[in-house]
């Protein structure tokens, strides 16, 4: 896996340099330059996302690969950065400031982290059912000869299809329309809300009061580069361990549904005018004009396979809707083509879907490993034991 | 109701003779009949090339007003109310599925697609009305049970509760019926999305039922152990009752529904319980974040690992998701493993360091230490196969090679257990327990009451091991030792108290020239009396809790006193003047003797030295 390769050749570089210096001074230079590298590579990777194509049949901007592509650079990020620290914190430098304010900060954070994956993972299984339904459709409207029936068919599971990308948004206008004039003959006047074959799709296995915005904003609290004399070694790479992390969980909840993103910050404490954080601004200011345009009209997450989904969804219910045997050739060819289109974005769900969830839990466990190998750290060096229980 | 939707009139034959609107009179029935036959006929004539359009109209017709029929039926009382008729609009709607692909093979002329495109609307709106009706059937268990009403509500209520499924047979055949011509209709991704839909949802309500609530890590970090211990209570006993029972009626329900395709069954319940078995596996990725645990906190982690060990062993079938289910499962049972063997070997170390001050234990009793240890290991065994497997595992991981024994425990022996790395953990926990026993021994003055407490110790462990498993672990020849070892220190016991005794009451060296001098027998009367005295001062106030090692005790005393004893009084007594004179030193009598050596390891407190 490319991630461990990297890490296993980045930090071979590192402890062979490590050997070749000897005087006591020079480690710190060592650190800084060790840093520099990281800062390099970092920024390397994150431009090499921000190039990605906006729409392309296969890696587009925040497609269900490019996701894949952004939790791979994370999981090396990961690696290397918690290896450095970890060679190079000792117990003078974790007890004293700032380290001993940072360390435990960090861990918060991670343990944050772990509730926006288990979110993720929950927002996929909403994903999958939004493909399972998208693939209902696309079979009802690639029947030939296309007729009336089919057309209801197809219109029945699309009008559930926008319902399910919707679920979070409780005024979303969206909604009230497809409730209105879409309806399909169920039980009128129902005050519950028939579920859509999608039980609690998103609070199924989050905790009712848990809000993925207000978490995100937990996240970046105190998220500052460090100042002063402080500045270089491992302040700074705290700093940029927390960055990552945050950016790379915000991007999953903008993207993937999450419960709760009401007033989702689009402000994210990337600092500015510095050389190695340009291609992470870039991504993130993208990502959150985006984020910004579609919050209003409310939308499942920024996923590039939703979007399409969502768009192509909405063209083929005004074709269904308006279908009358035996319809009208060049619509019908029109929607052929979306129904295609259609057709390979649940192709790339199928493809992709199962994958990114193993991609999201393996962060996940990545995550609790980096913490315990952090606290045993902390245990060892300053010989404090946490409370016994 | 039986309207053409088209506005084309195809064929031959206008409406047909309707009956009833709400009623399907025999006489439509045969005729129904008949119009099937006919179109099985169609049918045959369609693989064969033949082209006739005559049938199909007619058909389409009669379905048309038998879907309006049902349509305008109430919600969950569409079917079940005659079951011909209800087989024939099942039968039906299969014949419409089936000329619809068959038609579709053909060219299209605007005679077949016309004639398709009111067959697909009525198939659409069968497989609606179908879908809907399956959709409130499913969601509703309840409702549907048709008990034999002898009928109080609140048996009815109760039986509903017991029962989390509670379907009666009547639903299930329908919904077996809807499901199967769902699928055969090719509307197998609608009906599989209802029935997950509903059943997910009722699985969500017993899990509200059982107090279960979605925990974030966040805050479970932050939660005292007290309120965690709680939800991990219930976790283990939802989890518990899901394994049991909860998953096994919802794959009957699978099988029921969708017992003519078994596959789809397999596969909806898959899909069911793993997000389910999921979100409980997910309260403990939540919980399981290290912290160190106390020493009795194994016992709710055992509980936890055996009940993930259940969850790990639903056999959700080979789709990817079950496999990632599985090796997450895994995964948490891997950590809850380690917890488990980091808690256990807490207890060697607050063993090692049990140095307890410098003052021993009073009356050379069983040290409370050795009583927690033992009753720890005791109740620890009980889960022995879950912890030979956490073990195991343990040392799988660390890359530790197993059965590996030292080799004074391993004896040619009927019983030659093979060791395994717990049984080798828990050695090293009694190899520690002894090196303290050992260590605190070594705090009494007295070597007598330091072997008096190590004999506790020792019987006390060993009654220990015999009432628990913990025998089976250690093998026969280490209790044997234990045993020998005991017997040991039982002698010399024996030898350090009373040999000094025994030598003031020995027939040798009374005699002086021949002649029993009388003032050696006072003396030796006198030093009898006076170590006996001490002895029973002292040795009244040490403590022999374990009934059968005081009564030894006191059986191998005076086995070897009394008779002793006796025949030196027996001799020596007359040797003295008068009976007064015998009186002022002969103190006590055999029997005396025989009453006060029972008075010994009573842990009399009223004397004041102990030593």
């Amino acid at each position: 896996m490319t991630g461990t390769d990297n890490q296993s050749s980045f930090l071979g570089r590192i402890s062979i340099r490590r050997n070749q210096v000897n005087a006591m001074d020079g480690s710190h230079e060592q650190e800084i330059e060790d840093l520099d590298v990281f800062q390099k590579q970092v920024s390397d990777r994150f431009a090499d996302l921000l190039s990605a194509p906006d729409d392309s049949p296969a890696d587009a901007f925040l497609s269900i690969s490019w996701i894949r592509k952004l939790l791979d650079v994370f999981l090396s990020c990961e690696a290397e950065s918690k290896g450095m620290l970890l060679m190079g914190c000792d117990a003078a430098q974790i007890s004293k400031s700032p380290l001993d304010r940072l360390i435990p900060e960090i861990l918060d954070r991670v343990v944050k982290a772990l509730d926006i994956c288990n979110a993720v993972a929950n927002g996929l299984e909403l994903v999958r059912h939004c493909q399972r339904l998208a693939e209902i459709a696309v079979l009802a409207l690639e029947q030939k000869p296309f007729g009336e029936g089919p057309a209801r068919r197809a219109k029945k599971a699309l009008v559930s299809l926008m319902l399910a990308m919707h679920l979070d948004d409780k005024e979303s206008s969206v909604q009230k329309t497809t409730e209105r004039s879409w309806s399909f003959g169920r039980r009128g006047g129902n005050k519950d809300r028939p579920p859509f074959g999608h039980y609690k799709s998103l609070s199924w296995q989050v905790a009712k009061n848990w809000s993925a915005a207000k978490q995100i904003h937990a996240m970046t609290m105190n998220v500052v580069p460090p100042r002063g004399p402080e500045a270089s070694g491992l302040p700074s790479l705290v700093f940029i361990m927390n960055l990552i992390m945050v950016f790379v969980m915000w991007v999953l909840i903008t993207a993937i549904p999450c419960q709760e993103r009401n007033g989702l910050t689009t402000h994210l404490p990337i600092p500015k005018n510095v050389n190695w954080t340009q291609s992470l601004a870039g991504l993130h200011d993208k990502i959150g004009d985006e984020w910004k345009k579609k919050e209003k009209k409310g939308m499942a997450g920024l996923l590039f396979e939703l979007q399409k989904m969502e768009k192509l969804g909405q063209s083929l219910i005004e074709f269904t809707d308006s279908f009358q045997y035996p319809g009208e050739k060049d619509k019908a060819e029109e929607a052929a083509k979306q129904v295609a289109e259609l057709a390979e974005v649940c192709r790339r769900m199928e493809e992709g879907l199962v994958p990114l969830q193993m991609l999201t839990r393996e962060v996940f466990h990545r995550l609790v490993k980096s913490r315990n190998e952090i606290l045993d750290l902390l245990d060892q060096t300053a010989k404090s034991s946490s409370p016994v229980v | 109701m039986g309207k053409n939707q088209n506005g084309e009139n195809l064929g031959s034959d206008g409406g047909n003779e309707k009956g009833n609107p709400d009623e399907f009179s025999s006489e439509s029935g045969s005729k129904f009949d008949h119009v099937l036959k006919d179109v099985d006929r169609f049918i045959e004539k369609l693989d064969s090339g033949e082209n006739e359009f005559t049938y199909i109209d007619q058909f389409l017709e009669m379905v048309d007003s038998e879907i309006g029929i049902y349509e305008n039926r109430e919600a969950s009382a569409k079917f079940g109310l005659n079951m011909e008729e209800d087989d024939s609009f099942f039968e039906a709607v299969k014949r419409l599925s089936t000329i619809i692909s068959k038609l579709e093979e053909f060219p299209s002329d605007s005679g077949v697609t016309s004639c398709l495109n009111r067959a697909g609307s009525l198939h659409h709106r069968a497989m609606l009305l179908s879908e809907n009706e399956f959709r409130v059937l499913v969601d509703n268990p309840n409702h549907a049970v048709d008990v034999n009403t002898d009928g109080y509500e609140d048996e009815l209520k109760s039986k509903a509760e017991e029962e989390f499924i509670c379907f009666s047979p009547e639903s299930l055949a329908i919904m077996n019926r809807i499901a199967s011509t769902m699928i055969f209709a090719g509307c197998e991704a609608e009906c599989c999305i209802a029935y997950s839909g509903y059943r997910l949802k009722a699985l969500d309500v017993e899990l509200s039922k059982l107090s279960f609530e979605n925990i974030n890590v966040d805050d479970a970090e932050k939660m005292s152990w007290e309120s965690l211990e709680v939800e991990i209570g219930n976790w283990i006993n939802i989890t518990k009752h899901f394994t049991d029972n909860i998953f096994s009626g919802e794959r009957k329900l699978c099988n029921s529904v969708f017992s003519e395709h078994p596959s789809i069954a397999q596969r909806v319940f898959c899909e069911l319980a793993t997000p389910l078995a999921t979100r409980l596996l997910n309260f403990l990725n939540a919980i399981v974040l290290p912290r160190q645990y106390s020493a009795e906190k194994l016992f709710k982690f055992l509980d936890i690992y055996e009940a993930l060990h259940d969850l790990n062993n639903l056999e959700l079938g080979d789709y990817l998701s079950a496999k990632e289910f599985m090796s997450e499962t895994s995964m948490v049972q891997c950590r809850i493993g380690e917890t488990v063997v980091s808690i256990f070997s807490q207890l060697e170390n607050s063993i090692k360091s049990d140095n307890a001050g410098r003052i021993p234990v009073a009356g050379g009793a069983v040290h409370p230490l050795t009583r927690y240890t033992m009753n720890y290991l005791k109740y620890a065994c009980e889960y022995k196969d879950t912890l030979e497997q956490v073990f195991r595992k343990h040392d799988e991981m660390e890359g530790l090679t197993v059965e590996k024994a030292p080799e004074n425990d391993i004896e040619q022996d009927d019983r030659c257990l093979p060791t395994s790395p717990f049984a080798l953990k828990l050695m090293e926990v009694m190899d520690s327990l002894d090196d303290n026993i050992e260590m605190k021994s070594k705090l009494y003055r007295s070597p007598a009451l330091c072997y008096i407490f190590l004999m506790n110790n020792g019987r006390y462990i060993l009654q220990k091991i015999k009432e628990s498993e913990i025998s089976d672990m250690l093998g026969h020849s280490w209790s044997r030792k234990r045993t020998s070892d005991l017997r040991r220190y039982h002698k010399l016991y024996q030898r350090e108290t009373w040999s000094n005794v025994l030598q003031t009451i020995s027939h040798e060296g009374v005699q002086v020239n021949g002649k029993v001098s009388k003032t050696i027998v006072k003396d030796r009367f006198k030093n009898f009396n006076a170590l006996f005295d001490e002895i029973l001062k002292t040795q009244s106030t040490w403590l022999v809790s374990d009934g059968q090692l005081k009564s030894e005790l006191r059986v191998s005393i005076s086995s070897v006193m009394i008779p002793a004893y006796r025949s030196f009084v027996a001799r020596f007594q007359s040797h003295f003047d008068n009976s007064k004179q015998a009186g002022k030193y002969i103190k006590y009598q055999p029997e005396d003797i025989e009453e006060l050596i029972e008075q010994l390891f009573e842990g009399n407190t009223t004397s004041m030295n102990r030593r």
